[in-house]
């Protein structure tokens, strides 16, 4: 039977089968994860790049925006591997 | 779906697996956080200095080594 597949099979009346429970469960904690990454980044640069908003966002603060997701990405890059890595 | 489906050992490894990873994945959020305060002062750059890498990286370690202090201490 095709796991993918929601149509029933015989012998059986699942609409769903736990392959897609999981998988459906894989979709939505990444969507989880990704949001809250997402508002962590956006705090973080508001604070940075923000300091006295203007009636529009300047050059300078688009590229610092830029510049702060992008370091920010790499900050968590070598927190994971500093927590992977333990020397001691 | 089958209520017997949802106690399928397949299943619970699965939502153990994910739990776990779930709860690795807040642990870095948290310490990218806060090590990020303590260590990014200024206005982000092209790249990190290596004094914020390295602060970032010694950050995360201290952080647990403090982590184990904190557990032996709780257990004494």
């Amino acid at each position: 039977m095709d796991p993918f597949s929601s149509s029933s099979s015989a012998g059986s009346s699942s609409k769903f089968s736990p392959d897609d429970l999981m998988d459906q469960l894989k979709t939505q904690l990444a969507q989880a994860y990704a949001e809250e990454f997402l508002e962590t980044v956006r705090g973080k640069c508001f604070d940075k790049c923000i300091t006295k908003p203007g009636s529009s966002l300047s050059g300078s603060e688009g590229s610092c925006i830029s510049r702060c997701v992008e370091r920010y990405i790499e900050a968590t890059g070598i927190v994971s591997r500093a927590l992977f890595n333990q020397p001691r | 779906m089958d209520s017997s489906a949802l106690n399928s050992p397949e299943l619970q490894r699965f939502l153990n697996q994910e739990k776990e990873k779930a709860m690795v994945s807040e642990m870095i959020g948290k310490l990218t956080s806060a090590c990020w305060d303590k260590c990014i002062t200024g206005t982000p750059g092209s790249k990190f200095s290596s004094s914020e890498s390295t602060c970032l990286a010694n950050c995360a370690q201290r952080y647990m080594d403090m982590s184990l202090i904190i557990m032996k201490r709780l257990q004494q």
